[in-house]
């Protein structure tokens, strides 16, 4: 949580994210970048905004599970990012997957490049679930509900309410006004 | 009288005294209204506070979630509209300050935390928790005034206009009322005091009346008792027996005089009986005739207009005879170098109510009489003529007989022209009278042997109408009062063929009850009363029994005996 109040605060501060950029590729454990704490905590801030079907949840207690399939590009960020965190009650805990499969239990899934299974594999698995699918685009990955893209220096997402609609999920209005695209 | 202007002051400061208190009352009042709805007004703002708080928290969840800073601001840019807010803060979930604005340097805190509303220097600052199906995003904090000082102010202002306006209007109505009050007191003191001043007015003029009257009264009665008196004394003093008829003549003329002026008296005070009989008002007049051109002189023409078919009326004839001559006289009077005094009558239908009338005028070409005199002219002792030719009573007695006779009189004169005196009559529903054949003027012997029961109290005259009845021929017994001459006409008095009785007497019965009981018990002996005056006379001539008014004559006394007499059938 401290590490990213401070990387807010160098957000605000106007500090460029392209500084960042050239470290992704071997960004380990301990060193994430500021655009990366930013998405892990978008990751988890979809959910409040998110109405999932009642058949998503066996119970009223059950967490909220994020899926971080292929390769973790969060590290501890995610982690730390959802620590204490609940929305509607629920705790959020964080799956890390090397495949999807159809049956994989997940609520928000973040499809990341894996050598076992494409991106697109990986949404195919839970297509036509109630599943809240991301990517990043900014990465070059796209597909999914919300892709992350960067505009003017800045974190933000594109929303497909369209395909979420069809899998049951509702998106709040108020997520939808801040999507720069909106897809259909 | 210090005292009522000290109270009337008082009165005068207590109007407004209470005025100022009532508007104080009001100004109370209303200060506490106002209190009070400040306090609902800022029970209004704070939910309205909240509400706005409630609905930047809602708008701000996505923003805050997503650093969208502009957007933010945006919302926070919306809320600046409000001029009431002075101060606004988003922070986010760590309590940092995310966007803001405030006015005139207005206080804003570095970390945002939620808490209940507080009211800070007339500032009210709410905060609201910026949350997301549950998960806090933050929070917003606006700082309001509860309302500007100045609008506050004008409120009041507006407030204390009307209060002291309505106070002023109190205050002007009560000194309004105050002096109101003032002026009808003084305008009942002004119609007390007037009522007073003609009361007394009337009381001085009573007496004035009064002394008029006395004075009168006693001139002429002492003019008759010098002329009885000295008479009397000269008889005694003289053998002569020419000298001596002469002096009794006088004194004769003298006693013949002051009855006159008693009758006159009493005819105007109304205490008169009046002795009414059912009359041709022409008829009447026409037998005056020769008495009117007796007594005026020769350059007094006297003509009369009298047309036949006026209604009967039912008067005292003798006293009809003196008001005429009362009214022909003063014509004459009226005309010193001659004239015409033209006598007429004629029926008045009655209208709205008042009954038919019979008018008898007299109308003289005289002087007249001036505007100012006409209403004294029915005062006794009003005379316009010299010593020793008026009484003053003439015309009062024209008045006392009118009215007594249920009738009325006025008078019209127009100075240098002449004056029309009018007397009005009821009509009477009586049928005239049938003429008696023939009224005998002497006593038939039967009549005069007739024994009369005399009921007299008071010796002297007991004496006198004894021997005046002797005189006449009637044999006499006296009692003194009703009870023995009860005793007599039960006992062993013998027969009597009439009874003559005063009206007032001492004992239980009077001389009326006397002759009521008489009527009752004898029928068919006849009562005849004497009176000098008498309320009661009036009664006595209603129920038909003959009355004499005293002082009366011989020849008066022999004549109502004659007619009782025969009324009584002892002409049989």
């Amino acid at each position: 949580m401290e590490l990213v109040r401070r990387l807010r605060r160098a957000l605000a501060g106007g500090a460029a994210l392209a500084a960042a950029f050239g470290g992704f590729a071997g960004a380990g454990e301990a060193a994430v970048d500021l655009e990366t704490a930013i998405k892990a905590s978008y990751l988890y801030k979809f959910a409040p905004f998110i109405q999932w079907p009642q058949a998503a949840f066996t119970t009223p207690s059950e967490p909220i599970t994020i899926c971080v399939a292929g390769r973790d590009p969060f590290g501890p960020a995610l982690e730390e990012a959802i620590r204490g965190q609940r929305v509607s009650g629920r705790t959020i805990v964080v799956r890390y997957l090397e495949n999807v499969e159809p049956e994989t239990r997940c609520h928000i899934l973040f499809a990341g490049e894996a050598p076992e299974q494409s991106v697109q594999e990986a949404l195919r698995a839970v297509a036509g679930r109630p599943v809240l699918t991301v990517t990043d685009l900014s990465r070059g990955v796209g597909g999914g509900m919300i892709q992350f893209v960067v505009v003017r220096g800045r974190v933000r997402f594109t929303i497909d309410a369209g395909a979420a609609g069809e899998t049951g999920l509702a998106i709040s209005s108020k997520l939808l006004a801040l999507a720069v695209t909106v897809g259909r | 009288m210090l005292a009522r202007l000290s109270s009337r002051g008082r009165r005068l400061a207590a109007t407004p005294v209470a005025g100022i208190a009532v508007s104080v009352l009001l100004l109370v009042a209303s200060l506490m209204l106002g209190l009070h709805d400040d306090e609902l007004g800022r029970a209004e703002k704070l939910r309205e506070a909240q509400v706005q708080a409630q609905i930047l928290a809602g708008s701000l969840a996505g923003p805050l979630a997503f650093d969208d800073d502009d957007a933010t601001r945006e919302y926070l840019g919306a809320l600046a509209v409000n001029q009431e807010l002075v101060a606004a803060g988003v922070y986010g979930p760590d309590g940092r300050l995310v966007a803001s604005f405030r006015r005139d340097g207005a206080p804003l805190p570095d970390a945002g935390r939620v808490g209940p509303p507080v009211v800070e220097n007339g500032e009210l600052i709410v905060t609201a928790p910026v949350a997301q199906a549950g998960a806090s995003l933050g929070s917003v904090y606006l700082r309001a005034t509860t309302e500007t000082w100045s609008r506050r102010a004008l409120r009041y202002l507006g407030i204390a206009t009307v209060v002291l306006l309505a106070a002023l209007l109190i205050v002007v109505l009560g000194l309004f009322y105050a002096s109101a009050s003032a002026a009808n007191r003084r305008l009942q003191a002004e119609i007390k005091g007037r009522e007073q001043a003609e009361a007394a007015l009337r009381q001085s003029q009573k007496m004035e009346a009064m002394g008029q009257l006395t004075g009168g009264v006693a001139h002429d009665f002492n003019n008759l008792l010098m002329v009885a008196s000295s008479g009397l004394e000269l008889l005694g003093r003289t053998d002569d027996p020419a000298r001596q008829e002469k002096l009794r003549r006088g004194i004769g003329e003298a006693i013949e005089r002051g009855a006159k002026l008693t009758q006159q008296l009493l005819t105007f005070a109304r205490r008169s009986p009046l002795n009414p009989q059912v009359v041709d008002l022409a008829r009447c007049i026409r037998g005056l005739h020769d008495l009117l051109d007796r007594s005026l002189r020769e350059d007094v023409l006297v003509e009369l207009d009298l047309p036949d078919g006026l209604w009967p009326i039912e008067v005292d004839t003798s006293q009809l005879e003196v008001a005429v001559l009362n009214v022909a006289i003063n014509a004459r009077d009226a005309m010193p170098h001659g004239g015409v005094i033209r006598i007429d009558a004629g029926n008045v239908p009655g209208a709205g109510g008042a009954g038919d009338m019979v008018r008898l005028t007299v109308r003289d070409t005289g002087a007249g009489i001036a505007p100012d005199m006409i209403e004294k002219v029915f005062e006794p002792f009003f005379t316009t003529k010299g010593v020793g030719r008026g009484t003053g009573l003439g015309l009062s007695q024209v008045y006392g007989f009118a009215r007594g006779s249920g009738g009325d009189v006025t008078i019209e004169s127009v100075p240098g022209a002449g004056t029309a005196l009018t007397l009005f009559f009821p009509r009477s529903t009586k049928p005239l009278p049938v003429e008696p054949a023939s009224a005998s003027a002497s006593a038939s012997e039967a009549e005069a042997a007739a024994t009369v029961l005399l009921v007299e109290d008071d010796d002297n005259v007991a004496e006198m109408v004894g021997g005046m009845l002797r005189e006449l021929g009637y044999a006499t017994v006296r009692s003194e009062n009703a009870a023995s001459a009860l005793k007599r006409l039960d006992g062993d008095g013998g027969p009597f063929d009439l009874l003559l009785s005063d009206m007032i007497m001492p004992g239980e019965m009077d001389g009326l009850d006397l002759a009521r009981h008489v009527a009752r018990r004898y029928p068919d002996l006849p009562a005849v009363l004497m009176t000098g005056y008498s309320q009661a006379a009036a009664a006595v001539s209603a129920q038909g029994i003959a009355l004499l008014t005293k002082p009366f004559t011989m020849e008066t006394l022999g004549e109502a005996l004659r007619q009782a007499l025969r009324a009584g059938g002892r002409e049989a």
